[in-house]
């Protein structure tokens, strides 16, 4: 175990493939069975920081969306933001309980699905539990969620940085009717439609604060890999939403773990080829 | 056919023909040959059931119908009743709701899996396969009969010079470098794993009312955005089934690569359909992780 590198035999597939396949004739002494929907790289990649993925996991909500409040009224339209955030928390608790209850510390490479209909909010999320090789279980509320792949998260680990929880953030925003006057006046003009500009700013800010919001509640310094969906909604005419989540960091280790990072020169590349494009 | 699961005759005579047929790509071909193994046929299996149960409520194993209480309709694991909290308020009112697991439609499907997969092992077998790489499996429905055919194939390969293995090829989904990987990380694979699970959905009036936006009704309990605690319990178990169906499965191994497809029908409103698919590879541990390098960042100079 402790040879340097050098001083192992060549690695020969062949050898390696003749021993794998003639193994399954000797019975199986393996009992603990897991689950998992990473890749082999991303599972050595939890092996080389001392993690292992124990199950798959998943954690749903559908909130109910009070009816018919998405065409008329003005500012935030609270009821949907209120259900979209219920939904995430509800969903990611679940998951929590699953993570915990396999043996899990966190889960990792955590595909988030949420949807906006008129009437309810649906957010599923699937994920694969780790933890560090044989740890004991520990409470639901102490589990991490991330979607942070597993090499990402691997990464992040060895630059001393540990991930604290998913934080999303959504707001709902009915963008103003303009007057009967304006809209007849304006109507052979091009023209910005302050309106919607207006909400989608107001819908930005509310949720990107819920986010942070979430983000300090976890104990964080910062949210990873933020992903921002915005637009206006497809089934209501005046109404517009931003929504954006991420993956909460915080620094575990005194100060950030410099990686020095190693040139390579990659000995795959493509032959350079004439390229009659470059001429035009 | 000379058996039920047998391989036809003409189909053996071509397999044991000289030349060899392999669904590989040229480069999974070329990295099989690198790992010795040696591609010997393209096999395959198929089969088609029939999932009567599936097409309305009224063609239920009990022949139960919506107006009938559901009770106990279930054989299966899971079943969840959801009362009414109005009382009577008018023949079309919903006074009941249920969740139940449906193992008609999970063994069904489990049987026409099993039939392709076990026919595709036996034509491998046939021809002196060691295993089954690059498996691509394939359900299709056809028509609205609820008739599913199961189609299963992939590349028997043989290592050469090792004894033909005792209780039958093994299988996996991954081949070429994937495949590689996994065998350099010290697992062997055992087989490809599926299962299915079925839960349906009788909406009670409570769940209907607020998938159409609470508040709707007088019966609604209040405005605020409220859980569909029948539609959430409905899909986490759905989901729980299909797990511990494929983990009864895995006998102490593990299952890697795991791809989970669902699939929701609403056969009419208020009856809806849950059918999660888990698919993936058992694997088993034949040597030891050798003990890795901490990754590396590089940054490629290219």
């Amino acid at each position: 175990m402790t040879n340097p590198p050098a001083a192992k035999e060549p690695f020969n597939l062949k050898d390696e493939v003749r021993r794998a396949v003639a193994s399954l004739e000797m019975k199986s002494t393996s009992t603990h069975s897991t689950t998992s929907d990473l890749s082999i790289d991303e599972e050595l990649n939890l092996h080389s920081i001392g993690w292992e993925q124990v199950e798959l996991v998943s954690g749903i909500s559908v909130f109910s969306v009070p009816a018919g409040l998405w065409n008329w009224g003005q500012g935030e339209i609270a009821g949907a933001s209120k259900a979209h955030a219920q939904a995430f928390n509800h969903a990611i608790s679940r998951i929590h309980k699953e993570a915990a209850d396999a043996g899990g510390h966190g889960v990792v490479g955590v595909h988030i699905e949420r949807s906006v209909h008129p009437s309810h909010v649906e957010v599923s999320l699937l994920g694969t539990a780790v933890r560090p090789i044989g740890a004991s279980p520990v409470k639901p509320e102490e589990v991490f969620v991330s979607d942070l792949s597993a090499r990402d998260f691997a990464l992040l680990m060895v630059a001393g940085w540990q991930p604290l929880g998913l934080a999303c953030g959504a707001s709902f925003v009915y963008a103003p009717r303009r007057q009967m006057s304006a809209v007849l006046q304006q109507s052979s003009q091009n023209i910005e439609l302050t309106n919607f500009t207006e909400a989608m700013y107001s819908s930005r800010e509310s949720a990107m604060e819920r986010m942070q919001q979430m983000a300090i509640a976890l104990k964080g310094t910062g949210v990873v890999q933020v992903n921002v969906v915005e637009g206006p909604m497809p089934f209501a005419t005046h109404a517009v939403g931003f929504a954006a989540w991420g993956t909460v960091v915080r620094l575990a280790k005194e100060s950030h773990q410099l990686m020095h990072p190693q040139m390579v020169v990659s000995l795959n590349d493509p032959t350079a080829v004439f390229d009659a494009a470059t001429l035009a | 056919m000379t058996e039920q699961s047998g391989v036809p005759d003409v189909a053996e005579q071509r397999l044991s023909a000289s030349s060899f047929s392999s669904g590989l790509s040229v480069s999974d071909f070329a990295a099989c040959l690198d790992m010795g193994l040696e591609p010997v046929g393209l096999v395959q299996g198929f089969c088609a059931v029939r999932t009567t149960s599936s097409l309305n409520f009224g063609n239920g194993p009990a022949g139960f119908t919506r107006s009938t209480s559901p009770y106990q309709l279930s054989s299966g694991d899971y079943v969840e009743n959801y009362q009414c909290p109005h009382g009577m308020v008018s023949g079309e009112h919903r006074m009941w709701g249920q969740n139940y697991q449906q193992p008609w439609i999970e063994n069904t499907w489990r049987q026409g899996f099993t039939n392709a997969f076990t026919r595709m092992v036996k034509e491998a077998n046939t021809i002196g396969a060691h295993g089954v790489v690059g498996v691509l499996d394939n359900v299709t429905r056809i028509g609205q009969e609820g008739v599913l055919e199961f189609s299963i194939r992939g590349t028997a390969v043989r290592v050469p010079k090792l004894p033909a293995p005792s209780s039958g090829p093994w299988t996996t989904y991954l081949a070429g470098q994937r495949l590689a990987k996994i065998i350099e990380a010290g697992y062997v694979p055992v087989s490809i794993v599926a299962a299915v699970s079925s839960v349906r959905v009788w909406a009670s009036c409570i769940t209907e009312y607020l998938m159409e936006g609470s508040g709707m009704t007088m019966w609604a309990q209040n405005s605020d955005s409220v859980e569909v605690e029948q539609i959430v319990s409905a899909r986490m178990a759905a989901r729980a089934l299909v797990r511990n169906s494929v983990r009864a499965q895995l006998h102490g191994d593990q299952l890697h690569g795991v791809e989970l497809n669902i699939r929701e029908h609403e056969f009419a409103k208020g009856d809806l359909e849950i059918q999660p698919v888990l698919r993936g590879n058992r694997i088993r541990r034949f040597k030891d992780f050798d003990p890795l390098p901490a990754p590396r960042l590089t940054v490629r100079l290219s």
